[in-house]
């Protein structure tokens, strides 16, 4: 889905990513590799194929848009080195070209050395790049950039007649921020109450909408 | 020798002759029973000294041995004296409440006998100190929740514990057996008796019962004690408890409703039972309710203030201890509870019960009327307060199952593997254990006895690789096998983990809430806390607060100002009819027309049957009713079959979905115990001929998938199993903070396990849980075969007849759709312009 933003041209996907055709860039938040190996190391049961998965999906993303930077806006890594942090090395060699920005969350705690060796470029707190400022989590005070962040896995419920409702991740569009979807499919999810004048794209297994 | 010329047994006699009793033979029997060896379950009526029958058989089996190892030693053989202190006795309770009283009684008997027990108490309100206690030196008697005794078997040493260990008793076993707690207390004493099978090949451990009536006591021993080769038997005491049952009934028909579930319209009549009682206990089914008459009766008489207090599983277990132990003394007038206060606890002064609204079940009933006239021989009175008219016909089904003693079964859980991979790592947290070993214990409780060796092998594998042996997972850390062959949890954080989640009790994420200035009131879901904007006001233990702030983990709070405020609704889930009383109420429609019985609320009711004949048809016990009403909402179709909730809820959808098949139709459907509604804006295609293939049990099962969301089913049934096997935290208020990193939620892991592990055990058990106990099956296809033999009536109207006004206001409502998802997600976005936000969805519901 194709829309504008401060005037840019942004390309939503449905799995949870957004291409900025003008700088090459596909934008993810909130990929938590190493989450489900941490989950196992703590003794609860996770598939090792979700991980995986995350992988398999960023792939396909770069075979679609064939994007030169990766930007992650915060909560890349969940906790320390692990066997999936291992298995994203690997992903890494084989994209050597590809430009990894990170905008470190809260989780991102690795050191220095590891994000060297990683070939990741970051930012301890925000990357601003007219007219939009990337950061993990929004910013308190509101200025002229246009805030693009993630941190909180934002999350829409869809009511119908009779108590139905269904669940699913969004892209939210505030008036002067905009919050991506946690790009890992291993999180949970927060639920927004939608004010008047924003923008919410529902993210669907077979498509995006707009409500 | 004979128990009845034993030392023990007449200085027990003694002892009860110079207290004026004499024991029941119910409790001798017990006696005989225990000393010559047999396992079983007693059966008595409340306040007949249930407790008295096992509890003095240890007693006297006790000082029996002692008098034998006196005279050994008198006979001047030199015996070391072996120390025999430590564990004789577990006494298993389902409430912590229960267990003060129970010590109490307990310690009296020993004083008065000269015997030196300790009586000691071990559940979740046990403090640090006194654990560390008993740890050094365990007391003879323990009285523990099965939660409790699983956090033993998660100790070092465990074994240490139960080295003089004589007797196990399961107390309120009815309460127990229907639940997975049950399972957890199959599975503790089948660890135990292991364990001493191992160290005292010798001894007899005696597993014992105790139970109120149910209709299934045979099986409800066979699931405690599921031994073959160990003598059983079932004592049941031939008394009857002595009951009567009054109706509080309005001055005129008119002034029910004919709807409703609160009642407090009749609220004044209760006043001058208060007034006239010297404690009543006035039960309700939720806690919601529970509040809100607290505070309609507050209103009423504000004399009552002090006097009157509230007690509910929400409240903090200081104040309830604080009510328990007033209306012990008497100083309460009245306490408005829920099945809080249900169990066994002897309150004396309780001379009244009154129970708001239809209880739904025989059982429940019984066992809150026996909190009044508590001792033997005095009568259990209880008043039933209607909530709306047709509640009455529901008094007079319980009366005469009362009379008849038509009591409903509980069915034991079987295969809960949730249970079972958290009893495997409790055991692994505590000394480790052996795979071959556990799985013969395990194989010979009732639960598992049909656990295959394949399911065995996954659950081991689950628990120590975290997949199959094929897809083993990288990393997975949890139970793991020792040098010595045993397997262990090594990890400390998983150890410590753990034992902070044992048990089976489920509920939602739980806040404490407290005053600002400092105090506890109790507890309350965060779901309710979430929609609450600061300043804003609840009702929580009968007190109006103020709400200022959540902050770790805590809801702060200041008194209010204001008198009256909404009250939190607790997600407890209604109640369903039982399948007995359904069956008696059928009866009671035909009786009431017919004028056959002596009841007052039949006689009460019956203008409101006369008005149903004239405008439709009163159902009789072998006709099945079903109204054609149409209004300008819509044409819609009212089916009586009498069988609850529940069971309406599978029906009107199975109904719905067949007459689907005839044309394209979408329903919106509601139910209540009595019956069901479709609705729809097309005529529905039916006649007299096409309902009995309508309501036909032939393809049941089949139709049931396909017309029920069972994943959506299945879905909500995990989120227990996901807690309870150790894949989500629930954290406890305000006691432990969950690690962050380590946040999921059950919804997550059912849908993972469902993209990448469909073998998944637990999976299994949430597909079974919701055909078993949600769609109740069986009852299902027994309720359309008697629908079958029936005379069919069809009732076309323009008008709403009494007998489908309460379903019609029902405000739980459910579609019927057999749309895909994505056509699903469609219209509800074109239906999310008009979307109301949660709390004024609500609002409208209730009004």
């Amino acid at each position: 889905m194709n829309i504008k933003c401060r005037g840019e041209q942004f390309i939503l996907n449905k799995e949870r990513a957004i291409y900025w055709p003008a700088k090459h860039m596909l934008i993810i938040s909130d990929l938590h590799i190493g989450k489900t190996a941490y989950f196992r190391k703590s003794g609860i049961q996770v598939p090792d194929t979700v991980g995986l998965t995350d992988l398999q999906r960023l792939t396909s993303l770069i075979k679609e848009f064939h994007p030169e930077n990766l930007l992650i806006t915060g909560d890349m890594f969940h906790n320390k080195i692990n066997s999936d942090v291992n298995a994203f090395m690997e992903w890494r060699r084989s994209y050597s070209n590809l430009n990894v920005i990170l905008i470190k969350g809260n989780h991102d705690t690795l050191r220095h050395e590891d994000y060297l060796a990683l070939n990741i470029d970051y930012h301890a707190k925000e990357l601003c790049c007219a007219p939009f400022r990337f950061i993990h989590d929004i910013p308190e005070e509101i200025d002229e950039f246009y805030n693009i962040s993630g941190h909180i896995h934002p999350g829409i419920i869809l009511y119908g007649k009779a108590k139905q409702q269904l669940k699913f991740p969004c892209f939210y569009f505030g008036k002067q921020q905009a919050i991506l979807p946690a790009f890992s499919i291993f999180t949970g999810l927060k639920i927004m109450k939608p004010q008047k004048g924003d923008l919410v794209f529902v993210l669907t297994p077979n498509k995006i909408i707009q409500v | 020798m004979q128990l009845e010329k034993s030392k023990g047994y007449r200085q027990v006699i003694k002892w009860l002759k110079l207290n004026k009793k004499k024991p029941f033979e119910f409790q001798t029997d017990a006696w005989q029973y225990y000393a010559e060896g047999y396992c079983g379950l007693v059966n008595a009526p409340t306040g007949f000294g249930k407790t008295f029958s096992i509890f003095l058989a240890v007693v006297i089996d006790e000082l029996n041995k002692k008098h034998e190892t006196k005279t050994t030693i008198a006979k001047g053989k030199i015996i070391k004296k072996k120390s025999n202190q430590g564990l004789k006795l577990i006494w298993i309770t389902p409430l912590r409440s229960l267990a003060k009283d129970l010590a109490r009684a307990m310690n009296e008997v020993c004083t008065e006998l000269k015997l030196d027990w300790v009586i000691g108490v071990r559940n979740g309100d046990t403090s640090q100190s006194e654990k560390l206690k008993q740890k050094k030196q365990m007391p003879e008697v323990l009285i523990i929740t099965p939660e409790s005794i699983h956090l033993l078997l998660a100790q070092k040493n465990a074994f240490s514990y139960f080295d003089q260990l004589q007797c196990i008793v399961a107390d309120e076993w009815h309460e127990l057996l229907g639940s997975k707690r049950g399972v957890m207390t199959e599975l503790a004493i089948s660890r135990i008796k292991g364990l001493l099978t191992e160290m005292h090949p010798e001894r007899l451990l005696r597993i014992w019962g105790i139970s109120a009536t149910i209709g299934n006591m045979e099986q409800a021993m066979e699931v405690l004690v599921p031994y073959n080769n160990v003598l059983k038997t079932i004592i049941k005491a031939d008394m009857e408890k002595k009951n009567e049952i009054h109706s509080i009934l309005p001055d005129h028909i008119d002034m029910l409703p004919w709807a409703g579930h609160l009642g407090h319209k009749l609220a004044h009549k209760l006043l001058p039972i208060i007034y006239k009682s010297k404690t009543t206990l006035i039960f309700t089914n939720t806690r919601g309710q529970a509040e809100l008459w607290y505070q309609t009766l507050l209103a009423q008489d504000e004399t009552l203030a002090g006097q009157l207090a509230i007690h509910h599983g929400s409240i903090d277990h200081e104040l309830r201890n604080w009510i328990e132990d007033a209306i012990h003394t008497g100083l309460l007038k009245a306490v408005v509870c829920t099945s809080s206060l249900d169990l066994g606890v002897d309150f004396k002064p309780v001379d009244t019960v009154v129970q708001i609204g239809s209880p739904k079940g025989v059982a429940r009933f019984l066992q809150r009327a026996g909190r009044s006239g508590h001792s033997p021989h005095e009568t259990s009175k209880i008043y039933f307060l209607p909530t709306h008219a047709l509640e009455l016909v529901e008094a007079a089904a319980i009366k005469e199952a009362v009379k008849t003693q038509d009591i409903e079964s509980r069915e034991p859980i079987v295969m809960a593997f949730d249970t079972l991979i958290q009893y495997l790592v409790t055991i692994a947290v505590g000394d480790g254990f052996d795979d071959e070993k556990i799985f013969f214990e395990v194989k010979q409780t009732h639960s598992f006895k049909e656990l295959l060796p394949q399911e065995w092998k996954w659950v081991m594998q689950f628990i120590t690789t975290g997949g199959t042996s094929l897809t083993a997972y990288n990393e997975f850390s949890k139970v793991s096998k020792d040098i010595d062959g045993l397997w262990k949890v090594k990890n400390r954080q998983i150890a410590m983990r753990h034992r902070l989640h044992i048990g089976t009790i489920v509920s939602d994420a739980m806040l404490k809430v407290k005053y600002l200035t400092g105090g506890f009131i109790g507890m309350i879901e965060e779901s309710f806390i979430s929609r609450l904007k600061p300043g804003s006001s609840f009702t929580l233990a009968g007190k109006v607060l103020e709400f200022i702030m959540v902050k770790e983990m805590m809801v702060l709070v200041r008194k209010s100002k204001l008198k009256q405020a909404i009250s939190p609704s607790w997600l407890g889930g209604r109640m369903s009819l039982t399948a007995n009383l359904g069956a008696l109420l059928r009866k009671k429609y035909n009786e009431t027309l017919h004028k056959t019985h002596g009841e007052i609320e039949l006689d009460f009711i019956l203008p409101l049957f006369e008005q149903q004949a004239k405008v439709s048809h009163v159902p009789k016990s072998d006709e099945f009713l079903v109204e054609l009403i149409n209004t300008k909402d819509g044409y819609h179709l009212f089916a009586y079959p009498f069988e609850g909730r529940q069971v309406h809820e599978i029906m009107a959808a199975l109904i719905a979905y067949r007459l689907s098949m005839i044309k394209p139709i979408t329903f919106s459907i509601a139910m209540n115990d009595y019956g069901f509604e479709l609705l729809s804006e097309q005529p529905i295609p039916l006649n007299e001929d096409s309902i009995k293939s309508l309501f036909t049990p032939l393809n049941l099962s089949n139709d049931i998938v396909a017309s029920i969301n069972s994943t959506e089913m299945a879905r909500r049934k995990f989120r227990d199993i996901a807690c309870i096997s150790g894949l989500v935290f629930q954290g406890y208020p305000g006691k432990y903070v969950a690690n962050k990193h380590l946040q999921s939620s059950a919804a997550l892991f059912f849908n993972v396990f469902s993209d990448y592990d469909k073998h998944n055990l637990l999976l299994r058990q949430a597909y079974d849980e919701a055909f078993y106990q949600q769609i109740e099956e069986p009852r299902l296809a027994a309720a359309l075969n008697r629908i079958q033999i029936s005379k069919i009536i069809i009732v076309k109207t323009y008008r709403y007849t009494p007998l489908c006004f309460p379903i019609k206001v029902d405000s739980l409502r459910e579609n019927m759709s057999s749309e895909e998802l994505s056509q699903r997600i469609e219209r509800m976005t074109a239906e999310s312009e008009k979307r109301l936000s949660p709390t004024q969805r609500k609002n409208k519901q209730r009004k």
